[in-house]
C-alpha cells in the first residue's frame, strides 16, 4: 500500500459528509489498509455506528412477509396488525378457497332450482361465523395460553380477526352473488343476516367459548330459515324486508351487548 | 428495579371436589426459586395462576404488588410478566423470528424497529440467532423449547414464570439455560417449575416442594439435601426394609432410609431429600422434617 486517505477526508467520511465519489474511494481503500482503518476507528461516532448496524440488521433479519400480510400492508393496515391477522386460521389461503368452493356450489345450485337460492342465502351468513369460530380459542389458536398472559386483551384480538374474516367472506360472497341467475335485490339479501349473525356470535362469545357461541347462532339461524319458510309457505320470508330489518335490529342489540360485556370475555375463561 | 414480590395467602384452585392447589401461603422475592413436585402435585396449576391465565378459586394473590383479579392491575401486571407454559403452542408456518415477533405484538410492542431489536436480542440470548429465519416446523424439540423461552424474555420482564423450561434440552443447552436464568435471577423474580433436581441444585437459591396441592418443603436446596442426612447408604445387597432403593451404575444398591447390614453411609443429594418427601412412606418423612 503506497498511499493513505487524507485525515480531513477521513473525518468527513466518518461524519457522513464526504461527497459520494470520495466516499466510494475511501470504502474501496479501507478493507485493504490497516493503517487507515486504525485512523478512522477513533473518528467514528459510536451512536451513529450503532444506528447503521441497526439498519443493516433490520434489513437482513426482518422477516419476509407472506402474501396475506404483504397484501394487508399494501392496503394500509399497520404492520403489527397485519402480523396478528397472518396468524388467523380463517385468513389462510386454504380456508378462503374452501369458502369460495362452498359458495360456487351454492350459486350453481341456485341457478338450477328455485330452492337453491334459499340454500345460498342461508349458507352465506354462516361463513363469517365459521371463520370466527376458528379464529380464536384454546383448541384452535396454538398460542392461546401465551396470549392470555400478554397485556393485549383477548377480546381485542378476536375483534381484529373477526373484522378481517367478515371483510374477506363478504367480498367472496359478493363475487359469488354475481353468478346468481338474474340480478335481483335478493342477491344481496345475505348481507344484513351476515352482519347480525356475526355480531350475535361475538356478543355470545363473552359468555360461551367462540365455537359454541358460533355453533348455537348457526343452529338458531338455520331453524329460523327452515321454520319461517314452512309456516308461511314463503321460502324467502326471512330474507324479505321485515327479515332484513330484524337482522339489523339484532345486529344493533348484539353490538350494544358486546360493548357492555368486554370484561366478561376474559372472565368466561376463568381469568379474572 | 424494585424489590417486588409474589405473595399468596391460603391460595386455592378447585376442580369439582378436588383442591388441586390446596391453600398455599408463600412470599417469593427476587432470585431463582425452584418448584419441585411429582406429576399432579399442582405445580402447573399454581404457575398458571401466577401467570394470570387462571383465576384462583379462593385466597389472596398479589403479583408485584398488583391484584390480578382487577382488570387494569392485571393488564399492568402482564406488561411486567414473562410466561413460558408447560406445553407452548406455535404457529408452525411462522419462522422463529416471526413467531417471537407475533408474541411481541401481543405484548403491545407496536414500534416495528424497537420490536425487531428486542426479538433479535432474546433469540440471541437463547442461542437461536442463527436459526431465526427457519420455520418452526423445521426446528428440533429443544430449539422450539428455546423459542418459547425467548418469547418469555421479551421486554425484559420483572417476573418470569417458566414451566419446565429445561425439558427436551440437551446437556449443553441446559447449561446455557442455567447460566441465563441465574443471570436473570440477580434482579428479577424467576420461578422455575421442573422435574430436574439437578437444575434446582445448580440454579435455585430457594426450592419449594409441592405435594397434593400443598407446599411440603420451603428452604434452600442444601436444606433439601440435608433432609436425607444420615439416611443414604450404599450396600452390596438390597435391603427389603429400605424406604427407597435403586441399583447404581457401579452395581451397588443405594438405599434411602434406615441402614441396611454392612452398608456405608454416603453424602445425600437433593434428589434423596426430595424422594424422602414425596416418595413412598413420604408422610412419615414429612412429619420428621
Amino acid at each position: 500500500m503506497t498511499w493513505h486517505v487524507r485525515p480531513d477526508l477521513l473525518e468527513r467520511y466518518a461524519r457522513g459528509d464526504a461527497e459520494a465519489t470520495q466516499a466510494y474511494s475511501v470504502e474501496a481503500h479501507l478493507p485493504s489498509c490497516e493503517h487507515c482503518r486504525g485512523q478512522i476507528a477513533a473518528l467514528v461516532d459510536a451512536g451513529r455506528l450503532e444506528r447503521v448496524w441497526d439498519d443493516i440488521e433490520e434489513h437482513l433479519d426482518a422477516p419476509r412477509r407472506g402474501p396475506v400480510e404483504a397484501g394487508l400492508i399494501r392496503v394500509g393496515v399497520p404492520d403489527h396488525v397485519a402480523r396478528l391477522l397472518g396468524a388467523t386460521p380463517a385468513l389462510r389461503l386454504s380456508w378462503l378457497l374452501a369458502c369460495a368452493l362452498v359458495l360456487v356450489f351454492a350459486a350453481w345450485g341456485a341457478s338450477r332450482r328455485t330452492e337453491g337460492l334459499v340454500v345460498f342465502l342461508a349458507l352465506a351468513p354462516l361463513l363469517p361465523i365459521a371463520g370466527i369460530a376458528a379464529a380464536y380459542g384454546p383448541d384452535l389458536d396454538p398460542t392461546y395460553e401465551i396470549g392470555l398472559a400478554a397485556p393485549m386483551h383477548s377480546l381485542r384480538l378476536l375483534l381484529i380477526r373477526a373484522l378481517a374474516v367478515l371483510v374477506t367472506t363478504t367480498a367472496t360472497t359478493a363475487v359469488a352473488s354475481l353468478a346468481l341467475p338474474g340480478l335481483h335485490w335478493s342477491a344481496a339479501a345475505w348481507l344484513a343476516p351476515s352482519l347480525g349473525l356475526t355480531l350475535t356470535s361475538l356478543a355470545l362469545a363473552t359468555r360461551l367459548a367462540a365455537p359454541a357461541a358460533c355453533g348455537s347462532v348457526a343452529v338458531v339461524w338455520l331453524l329460523s330459515v327452515a321454520i319461517g319458510g314452512r309456516v308461511t309457505d314463503e321460502p324467502l320470508l326471512v330474507f324479505g324486508l321485515a327479515g332484513q330489518l330484524t337482522c339489523m335490529l339484532v345486529a344493533a342489540i348484539a353490538a350494544a351487548v358486546l360493548a357492555r360485556n368486554t370484561d366478561s370475555f376474559e372472565r368466561r375463561g376463568g381469568i379474572a | 428495579m424494585t424489590q417486588a414480590t409474589i405473595t399468596m395467602s391460603d391460595l386455592r384452585k378447585r376442580y369439582g371436589t378436588t383442591d388441586v392447589v390446596a391453600g398455599m401461603t408463600l412470599s417469593i422475592g427476587p432470585g431463582v426459586t425452584g418448584l419441585l413436585g411429582p406429576n399432579g402435585a399442582g405445580k402447573t396449576t399454581l404457575m398458571r395462576m401466577l401467570a394470570t391465565v387462571l383465576a384462583p378459586t379462593s385466597g389472596d394473590l398479589r403479583l408485584l404488588g398488583l391484584d390480578p383479579a382487577d382488570r387494569d392491575e392485571r393488564t399492568e401486571m402482564r406488561r411486567r410478566l414473562g410466561y413460558m407454559p408447560q406445553e407452548p403452542g406455535f404457529h408452525r408456518h411462522f419462522t422463529a423470528f416471526e413467531f417471537v415477533d407475533y408474541i411481541a405484538i401481543l405484548k403491545e410492542m407496536t414500534d416495528t424497529r424497537e420490536r425487531h431489536r428486542d426479538v433479535r436480542r432474546v433469540l440471541e440470548l437463547v442461542g437461536l440467532g442463527d436459526v431465526a429465519g427457519q420455520r418452526i416446523r423445521k426446528l428440533s424439540g429443544g430449539m422450539r423449547r428455546r423459542v418459547a423461552l425467548a418469547q418469555a424474555l421479551l421486554g425484559d420482564p420483572e417476573l418470569l414464570v417458566l414451566d419446565e423450561p429445561s425439558a427436551a434440552l440437551d446437556p449443553e443447552q441446559r447449561m446455557r439455560f442455567r447460566e441465563l436464568a441465574s443471570g436473570l435471577g440477580q434482579e428479577r423474580i424467576v420461578l422455575v417449575s421442573t422435574h430436574q433436581t439437578e437444575d434446582v441444585a445448580a440454579l435455585c437459591q430457594r426450592v419449594i416442594v409441592m405435594h397434593d396441592g400443598r407446599a411440603v418443603f420451603d428452604d434452600t436446596p442444601a436444606q433439601l439435601s440435608a433432609l436425607a442426612h444420615g439416611r443414604v447408604w450404599i450396600a452390596d445387597q438390597r435391603d427389603p426394609r429400605a424406604q427407597l432403593w435403586w441399583r447404581t451404575a457401579e452395581g451397588h444398591h443405594r438405599h434411602v432410609g434406615d441402614p441396611p447390614p454392612a452398608a456405608q453411609l454416603v453424602e445425600p443429594t437433593i434428589e434423596d431429600g426430595y424422594l424422602l418427601l414425596v416418595g413412598p412412606q413420604a408422610a412419615d418423612a414429612r412429619v420428621a422434617a
